[in-house]
């Protein structure tokens, strides 16, 4: 029977082509519209690495001073940590496995004085961080803890920077290049590794939350003996102490520590340290605050540092109103195009089907709509993606649909015509049959 | 004209025009707080910096391979001025820590008195010397410009809080009024700079505006100007070009730095235009995505309007002709389906009003957005209310040519 119903759909849409293309016209706008927002939405606040984002961990305490202080109140440059902290963090035994990282900045120097000279800029972090957060490697391998303990020049490159340096499918490994005054030697290459968002160093110097990549990755503790300052934000709430040293001992913040769990339910346990820890500190005169000692996994920390801007989300609940009227629309038209085909439906009343046939068959129709509004809809989301994607940098890397978003354009399109259709419908099963005859 | 038969006719049938007043009443309450946020955003990238005629404004940032020493820094910096200022086409150049826009740089809290708990702003702060608000082309309001005797020397490698600061400052109007609310005039007035404790600085001068470098909604216009010298591992230069050479200027400022380091550099440039166009391309993007749904939004409602019309001037074909046997004219039968169309219109624009305030209190509610002024609520209104007539007046006029005929006809 729905083969027939099918067939009658198809029959009654080319009958009247222009009606049927203005339904599935304004289903498929409504549908794009929303699909191509949500879908930014969907990308912004997607979790970047699901099978482990529940057990990486970034802890912060409060290191302001107390003057100023409103318990509860967010400060926006309070989102890093203190080097004292971060050497602390390192040096527990919490965690399965413990990293921290800050953005640096720094130029190759060129052999010959008449060469350019090359920019680089990426982190300083610790062998764990590329366990940690599953970095694929082309080349080589990470530096060891042992290189990490010894301060060695080491460096690992992006694939990018290391074909820019050496060549394209040039294995770099044990390669030599001079920056900071020193003689560092590749130990591997990252194969292709950009998570939308950047969720291991948000907070960084260039690219923002969505875009760029780091393209060199040093021991931190080799950076610090560089006396390298962080290249992405820097906050002293207290002074910011006198020269290096000084920095370093300082309550400034400019570092991201990560902790990674070996299961989920350790957070308590992570937690319980992290607040003894806290304490001892406010022992020895820190953190008068006594705030909240807080912990983030992967998702809780994107949102804490609100990835997702505002004007995403507005854009998102303007289409979807848009996306309403469209709906508003269709179910007009739907209406004028059923209550045309009363004499129709009076014939076949009386020749014995059921109101049910006929709602079967109606919305079956309406359903053709809205797998057609949903095909033209996807190629027109498809297109203003694109679109979106010309407008700048942050749009470029996140405007791009998955399979989820694919899925969800059908169940939009098919839905918004079934919603459109239910009203125009159930109005065309009313139809008494006696009367179409009788005016005939 | 008589309104009664049409009123009749409408609560006879009612939902087709229910529908196409609940299109209009949704048409009105997205363009109404979408327009809002469209002319906010354009608002927002249109804001002035601060420096006269940016398009001839760019920067240049010179950093050293090998760090230098404190005095070979300052003397680099003298030296690199001095070869920038030679250039042809250099209107002038000045020596600064941070460019409004630029979406880099450093700000500090400022407080009314050291002990003060809660800073009273965090403006940011730019280092300079005399020359930077002539090149920057800032407004001076009141007070005078930075002089020789008011520089203080920095070293930030060996000196902490409290040192290498100037005793006078220049400060932009916005952040003068934040400090002193009341105060006619703000010159002499001292405020506390940095960590709490921090020592007295004095306005000397205020400027009409200089924006951050975040050039942030509500912070972004506080900005203070120390006259200090300051060795920090890069060194940046804003050059001034005479008009349409801005291109040129800047890459051979780029080479003749180049020529006098001497150590390699790295050089970066920068045109203030470009810092613009990247500090508002979201908004643009944004106020661009609104504006399409707002133009489709119309199409579609217009759209609504055609074809809920056509469809009852189908139904009433017969109805037309007998109207018209009975000596209705052309204009008659236009006027009743226009009629009928601004009674819907209106109706659904009434509870568009209402539908457009709700959704701006759920929007600021949720997103924290401004209050809808009513400009936006009258224009919206307006707009729907001639586009429904417009959309209305060729399925009408086609009514209105019905021939007599058709009167005498059966169905």
């Amino acid at each position: 029977m729905f083969r027939y119903y099918l067939l009658l759909g198809l029959r009654s849409l080319r009958r009247n082509p222009a009606l049927t293309a203005l339904m599935v016209l304004t289903l498929a706008i409504g549908v794009a519209a929303s699909v191509a927002t949500l879908t930014i939405l969907h990308v912004m606040s997607g979790n970047p690495i699901p099978h482990k984002s529940a057990r990486l961990i970034v802890p912060l305490l409060d290191v302001a001073p107390l003057r100023g202080y409103v318990p509860g109140e967010k400060s926006p440059f309070a989102n890093q940590s203190s080097y004292k902290d971060v050497l602390n963090y390192l040096r527990s035994a919490q965690g399965a496995r413990r990293t921290a990282l800050y953005e640096i900045g720094g130029s190759i120097e060129p052999a010959r004085r008449e060469d350019p000279v090359v920019d680089l800029d990426g982190l300083a972090t610790t062998s764990d961080f590329f366990p940690m957060f599953e970095l694929p490697f082309k080349y080589g391998q990470p530096w060891t803890a042992a290189d990490d303990t010894r301060e060695a020049r080491v460096a690992v490159l992006s694939k990018a920077k290391s074909a820019a340096l050496y060549g394209e499918n040039v294995d770099p490994v044990g390669k030599r290049f001079r920056m900071w005054g020193s003689d560092f030697t590749v130990v591997g290459v990252i194969d292709k590794w950009n998570p939308v968002p950047r969720y291991t160093n948000l907070i960084n110097g260039s690219g923002g939350y969505f875009n760029g990549e780091n393209q060199v990755y040093v021991p931190f503790a080799t950076a610090i003996a560089h006396e390298q300052r962080s290249n992405g934000s820097t906050n002293c709430s207290h002074d910011s102490g006198v020269g290096y040293k000084g920095f370093l001992a300082s309550e400034c913040i400019w570092i991201t520590p990560w902790f990674e769990l070996a299961s989920a339910s350790d957070r308590p346990a992570l937690q319980a340290w992290l607040d003894a820890y806290a304490a001892d500190q406010r022992r020895g005169g820190r953190l008068e605050r006594n705030a909240p000692n807080r912990l983030f996994n992967v998702m809780e920390w994107m949102e804490f540092l609100e990835v997702v801007r505002a004007d995403n989300k507005l854009a998102v609940w303007l289409s979807f109103g848009f996306l309403l009227l469209c709906i508003v629309n269709t179910m007009g038209l739907l209406l004028a195009k059923f209550s045309s085909r009363a004499a129709e439906v009076g014939v076949r009343r009386a020749l014995g089907a059921g109101q049910g046939a006929i709602f079967r068959q109606f919305l079956t129709e309406t359903g053709v709509i809205g797998l057609a509004g949903g095909l033209l809809g996807l190629v027109l989301a498809f297109l203003s993606l694109w679109l979106i994607r010309q407008q700048s940098r942050d749009l470029s890397a996140v405007a791009h649909m998955d399979w989820s978003m694919l899925a969800a354009t059908f169940v939009i399109a098919v839905g918004a015509a079934i919603v459109a259709g239910l009203l125009p419908t159930w109005r065309a099963c009313q139809v008494s049959p006696a009367l179409q005859l009788k005016s005939q | 004209m008589e309104i009664r038969p049409i009123v009749s006719t409408l609560l006879r049938q009612r939902t087709g025009p229910l529908l196409v007043a609940l299109q209009v009443a949704i048409s009105l309450a997205i363009l109404a707080n979408a327009l809002f946020v469209v002319q906010e955003r354009i608002a927002v990238s249109q804001r002035p910096s601060g420096v006269a005629n940016e398009e001839n404004v760019g920067y240049l940032i010179v950093r050293p391979l090998q760090p230098r020493s404190h005095p070979d820094t300052l003397a680099e910096q003298q030296r690199e001025r001095a070869a920038i200022a030679a250039v042809p086409g250099v209107v002038s150049v000045a020596w600064t820590s941070q460019m409004p826009m630029s979406r880099s740089g450093s700000s500090s809290s400022v407080r009314l008195t050291p002990e003060q708990p809660k800073e009273t702003a965090t403006p940011a702060f730019y280092l300079g010397q005399p020359g930077f608000v002539a090149t920057m082309g800032l407004k001076l309001v009141e007070g005078r410009d930075m002089s020789e005797g008011d520089v203080a020397e920095l070293d930030p490698g060996t000196m902490g809080p409290g040192q290498g600061e100037p005793d006078v400052a220049l400060v932009t109007r916005a952040l003068a009024k934040v400090l002193y609310p009341d105060a006619t005039t703000y010159l002499g007035k001292v405020f506390y700079f940095g960590a709490p404790g921090g020592k007295p600085t004095r306005i000397v001068g205020v400027v009409e505006t200089l924006q951050s470098p975040s050039a942030g909604r509500l912070t972004g216009e506080y900005s203070v100007i120390l006259p200090t010298r300051a060795s920090y591992p890069f060194s940046r230069y804003v050059i001034r070009a005479e008009a349409g050479q801005i291109d040129r200027v800047v890459s051979e400022a780029r080479e003749a730095v180049r020529k006098v380091a001497p150590t390699p550099v790295l050089t970066f440039t920068r045109k203030v235009s470009e810092d613009r166009n990247n500090r508002y391309r979201n908004e643009r993007a944004m106020a661009w995505m609104l504006v399409t749904i707002s133009v489709l939004l119309l199409l579609v409602t217009v759209s609504g309007i055609v074809g809920m019309t056509a469809l009852r001037v189908a139904q009433r074909r017969k109805q037309i002709g007998v109207r018209r046997a009975l000596g209705a004219r052309w204009r008659d039968i236009l006027r009743y389906f226009i009629v009928e169309n601004i009674i819907i219109t209106t109706g659904g624009i009434v509870a568009g009003l209402m539908l457009a305030v709700g959704l701006n209190r759920f929007l600021m509610a949720q997103l924290d957005m401004a209050r809808l002024p009513l400009e936006y609520l009258a224009f919206g209104a307006a707009a729907l209310w001639v586009l429904g007539i417009a959309a209305v007046y060729g399925p009408a006029s086609r009514a209105a040519n019905i021939s007599p005929s058709i009167a005498t006809r059966t169905a």
